[in-house]
């Protein structure tokens, strides 16, 4: 396993359904992923996400481009590429009249393990997700937080070289979506390496090393966090509460991005006191934070990632 | 990483990898929820009180009926479930992008639920034992039969639960099915009082087929050379056409065009 987990190139998918036009869901995306690496692909909902990760986990064929695993073709030979992935799907359920203990052992014993990995690596994986004392619930009496959470346990105790997470943490609590951070930086220092699609941006942020955003199927831009966010032109943003009004006033300190009748700016800290001077004199409300992903979103997205495109 | 390679050696040409594991995780799932399997018998335990108030001289015959069918309907309980895991726990794609094979998913999944739900068929076989008397060759016959009704039932489902993107829909077919295959069509009743004319399109469906053999065998009907032969051939060339392309079509249908 010498070449990169993950590497496609001008991979595109157009779904075509009877009386309806051709839709393209994918327009060319190529990227990689290298070994080790734990990449977040951002994006709003529609934006391509899950249909990539479902050609790079062998279940949907592209409509052109390539895509490899490992260095094999998932698009023409997926027996091969099928043993070195796993799969958390968007939405998946456990089967709900297994318990979590259950759908962890039997699906690494379906995946081929030994009887004595099985049950280590399933305690352990249950353990990290704090499930342990739930362990042998039937899944149909746990929350959907829970559900999730034996739905990620089931794959990372596979440590499978190339794991694929569609939106893993949705519908866990802030305590458990930090177990699955832990869980997974963990898995990658192992070796494992991870392609997840999140629209958290703050998981995102504390996830990936690298972030590839992805709008209407084409990849915008790719890099690290840091490197997004310093792309917005300053590490400060003050929001100012009816600024919108006199934005003329402020975009001489950086870019202004109007949101309803507040306006955020994006500035220096040398900037940031002779900012402040004219928001006092007008009168305006103002807060100071950290620039974060979201604004690096809205710069290249034009729009933020939980808006729907209708 | 760990140096374990289990669960990631290369997987070509492993076909059914993957299905003794994945059968008993079925079991594990059905057994689990043993009401249903407890009344998975009702239907069949109504139509033989419906038989023996009507005519307790056909009651030999609908216990036959009662087995095969029972068969026929275990195999089409993967219509649902197959449907189920894929439409509604999105699970599918957790077994299908792993190295356990298509053919082992399908066939796990088939044989896992036959397992748990064979118990009640096999009490029901020993009350038939008791109303019919069988001779051992004919308790051979009847075993064959109803592997190939489960066979080609199972694929019939299989490869249906593919074709539904609501659970819904599939409620409609599954009691067409269970009324095409079972209600109209001679199972629980001796082929000869249906109509002579349709009587090869009845032979032509595996669970009246499987039924019509074995009333001929124990004596229930006459035993017509031509339509044995006929009969006979339609149910194997059925049972393997029908299991050979749910097989194509497990392995094709892993991944959306």
């Amino acid at each position: 396993m010498s070449a990169e987990p993950l590497r496609s190139h001008d991979l595109r998918k157009v779904y075509q359904s009877r009386g309806a036009p051709p839709t393209t869901a994918l327009a060319g995306v190529s990227l990689e992923v290298h070994r080790g690496e734990r990449v977040a692909l951002l994006g709003r909902n529609g934006a391509g996400k899950t249909t990539f990760l479902r050609i790079a986990s062998t279940l949907l064929r592209p409509t052109s481009g390539t895509i490899e695993i490992f260095g094999h073709d998932a698009d023409r030979d997926p027996e091969l590429a099928r043993p070195l992935i796993a799969v958390v799907p968007q939405e998946g359920k456990p089967f709900f009249h297994l318990t979590p203990y259950e759908q962890v052992y039997t699906y690494l014993r379906a995946r081929g393990f030994s009887r004595e990995v099985g049950k280590a690596r399933t305690a352990e994986a249950l353990e990290k997700m704090g499930l342990t004392d739930i362990q042998d619930r039937l899944a149909i009496t746990l929350s959907g937080g829970q559900r999730q959470r034996t739905m990620v346990a089931t794959v990372i105790a596979t440590e499978a070289p190339l794991l694929f997470l569609d939106e893993p943490t949705i519908g866990m609590d802030p305590f458990a979506r930090r177990a699955v951070w832990d869980a997974l930086r963990e898995l990658t220092r192992r070796g494992s390496t991870m392609l997840l699609t999140t629209h958290y941006l703050d998981e995102a942020e504390a996830l990936s090393d690298r972030l590839y955003i992805i709008d209407r199927g084409r990849v915008l831009v790719k890099g690290t966090a840091e490197e997004l966010k310093a792309s917005v032109g300053g590490t400060l943003k003050v929001t100012l509460a009816k600024g919108a009004e006199r934005r003329p006033l402020f975009e001489s300190f950086g870019e202004c991005v109007v949101d309803g009748s507040s306006c955020t700016v994006i500035v220096s800290p040398e900037k940031l006191g002779e900012l402040m001077a004219v928001a006092v004199r007008e009168q305006l409300t103002a807060t100071v934070g950290p620039v974060t992903l979201e604004e690096a979103f809205l710069r290249f997205v034009g729009r933020s990632i939980n808006e729907d495109d209708n | 990483m760990r140096t374990t390679t289990e669960g990631t050696a290369p997987a070509r040409s492993r076909a059914f990898r993957g299905l003794p594991a994945f059968f008993w995780t079925e079991v594990l799932v059905q057994a689990n929820e043993l009401t249903a399997m407890a009344t998975s018998m009702v239907i069949q335990g109504v139509v033989l009180v419906f038989v023996w108030i009507l005519d307790p001289s056909l009651l030999g015959i609908a216990f036959v009926g009662a087995l095969i069918f029972s068969m026929f309907t275990m195999g089409q309980r993967l219509l649902n479930e197959a449907a189920y895991i894929r439409i509604d726990h999105k699970a599918n794609d957790l077994y299908l992008a792993s190295p356990l094979s298509p053919e082992g998913y399908f066939l796990g999944m088939a044989g896992g639920i036959l397992f748990v739900y064979i118990t009640p068929v096999i009490v029901m076989g020993i009350l038939a034992e008791i109303v019919v008397r069988f001779t051992l060759p004919e308790v051979a016959l009847l075993l064959a039969l109803c592997l190939c009704v489960w066979i080609s039932s199972a694929s019939i489902g299989y490869t249906f639960s593919t074709f539904f993107r609501d659970n819904r829909a599939i409620w409609a077919y599954a009691s067409l099915f269970f009324t095409t295959f079972g209600v109209v069509f001679p199972v629980f009743y001796p082929l000869t009082a249906f109509p002579a004319g349709l009587q090869p399109i009845a032979l032509l469906l595996p669970p009246s087929a499987a039924a019509s053999l074995m009333q001929a065998a124990i004596g229930a009907i006459p035993v017509v050379t031509s339509r044995i032969l006929f009969a006979a051939i339609a149910l194997v060339a059925e049972t393997t056409a029908l299991f050979g392309f749910a097989i194509y079509w497990a392995r094709r249908t892993v991944r959306e065009g």
